[in-house]
């Protein structure tokens, strides 16, 4: 049988995990292939809607990385974020679905290291979850 | 009904009445014959009153309302889409049955003037069950009710708490425009937007056609609001955590509404 390798979408923002993301590549520090990185402005762009299309729609697991509490660019925006994915995270484990595909973490533009440590636990993680059951679900 | 309207001294009466055999809101100005007023079946009043308000610009209103009316109203009230000031509640108490069948845990208005309050329900059976089930079960459970849903949209336009103009909902990137069911997204995006407004008034699931179990589902993001932020909609002093910052205070942007 094939390993699975999961499917992931990493949320970061522009201003601090984005710029973690890039310097975790200009070390060129080991990382799992299966991370898609989509850079928004700040993580509390991250609506959850956003995460409920992608876990929907057969994603394995959704990271969404700002900066750390005290640092957003845009002052207050990752409280709002602090608040918003653990409450959708749980809505989906109401639902079924295993909410540890959803993580949310800070990563400083310095922190390329704890980038590549976020995602490659996270990956692990997935990993052991499994597929995501929606996958096989046709609505 | 027309003494305790007049004994608060209010110039309208919002109430509901018998029209040909159902019943329909009504809205009175003082001298107006009220025909058969009736209490007896539930109406969202909140959502009746946003739309009243936009031609009633003056005025008292005197709003028949339930404990879960009045919780929607403290909803409306904080995000400046109702005048606490122009309102007038008269309480209506729900009858033993209502409270039942809504599972209600907090069923009794500040003020009755009608009615009797009815004990209180403990702890929702159904949540529970759906609780005690493995993930999979539960995601079969709710992928075979969701696969009921034809999009009506009768739990959006019911609902006491929904009042944004344009609606996510209606949006093709989260919505298919084209085709029923609408999937999963669709009741997880109404859950997650309603989970700091809902006052667990149990419309959204009569009004489905397809009797769907949507408050069970609403009772489970409020268990996780009092869990996370030991907040309960309709508590008319505390802004939503949802918009304020960690430490409480209100957020630095205007989104302070939804
Ligand atoms: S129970 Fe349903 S209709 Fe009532 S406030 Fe909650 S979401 Fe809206
Ligand atoms: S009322 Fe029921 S069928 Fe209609 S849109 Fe809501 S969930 Fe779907
Ligand atoms: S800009 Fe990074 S979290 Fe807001």
């Amino acid at each position: 049988m094939n390993e699975f390798n999961p499917n992931i979408l990493a949320f970061c923002c522009n201003w601090c995990s984005y710029a973690g993301a890039d310097l975790a590549g200009v070390n060129r520090l080991q990382m799992p292939p299966n991370v898609n990185v989509v850079r928004v402005m700040c993580s509390a762009s991250v609506k959850p809607e956003y995460i409920f299309k992608a876990v929907s729609q057969g994603i394995d697991g959704v990271l969404v990385l700002g900066c750390h509490i005290g640092d957003c660019h845009y002052l207050t925006g990752n409280h709002r974020t602090a608040k918003r994915i653990p409450l959708a995270a749980r809505l989906l484990g109401k639902v079924g679905i295993d909410p540890r595909r959803v993580r949310l973490d800070w990563v400083s533009a310095a922190e390329g290291e704890k980038f590549q440590q976020v995602v490659t636990e996270f990956v692990e993680d997935v990993k052991k979850l499994g597929p995501n059951p929606m996958k096989e679900v046709r609505f | 009904m027309r003494l305790a309207f007049e004994e608060k001294g209010a110039d309208y009466l919002l109430a509901t009445r018998d029209e040909h055999g159902n019943v329909a809101p009504v809205l009175l100005k003082k001298g107006d014959e009220p025909g058969t007023l009736r209490v007896d079946v539930p109406y969202q009043m909140a959502m009746i009153l946003t739309k009243v308000n936009k031609f009633v610009k003056e005025g008292k209103i005197a709003v028949v309302a339930r404990r879960c009316d009045e919780r929607a109203i403290a909803e409306l009230v904080k995000r400046d889409l109702l005048d606490q000031s122009r309102l007038n509640l008269i309480g209506l108490a729900c009858s033993a049955e209502q409270v039942k069948e809504c599972r209600c845990t907090d069923p009794c208005p500040s003020v009755v003037d009608f009615g009797e309050c009815a004990e209180p329900s403990g702890d929702d059976a159904s949540v529970a069950r759906l609780l005690d089930m493995s993930l999979s079960d539960r995601l079969g459970f709710w992928i075979a009710q969701f696969r009921k849903c034809n999009k009506c949209f009768g739990c959006t336009l019911n609902c006491p708490v929904c009042f944004c103009d344009e609606c996510l909902l209606e949006d093709k990137t989260f919505t298919p425009e084209k085709g029923i069911p609408p999937g999963l997204a669709f009741h997880l995006i109404r859950a997650i937007h309603l989970a700091d407004k809902c006052v667990e008034c149990g419309e959204c699931e009569r009004s489905c056609p397809v009797d769907i179990p949507l408050l069970s589902l609403r009772k489970m993001v409020s268990q996780d609001m009092k869990e996370l932020f030991d907040y309960v909609s309709g508590d008319s002093e505390r802004r939503s955590p949802l918009l304020t910052t960690l430490e409480g205070d209100p957020m630095e942007d205007d989104a302070n509404v939804c």
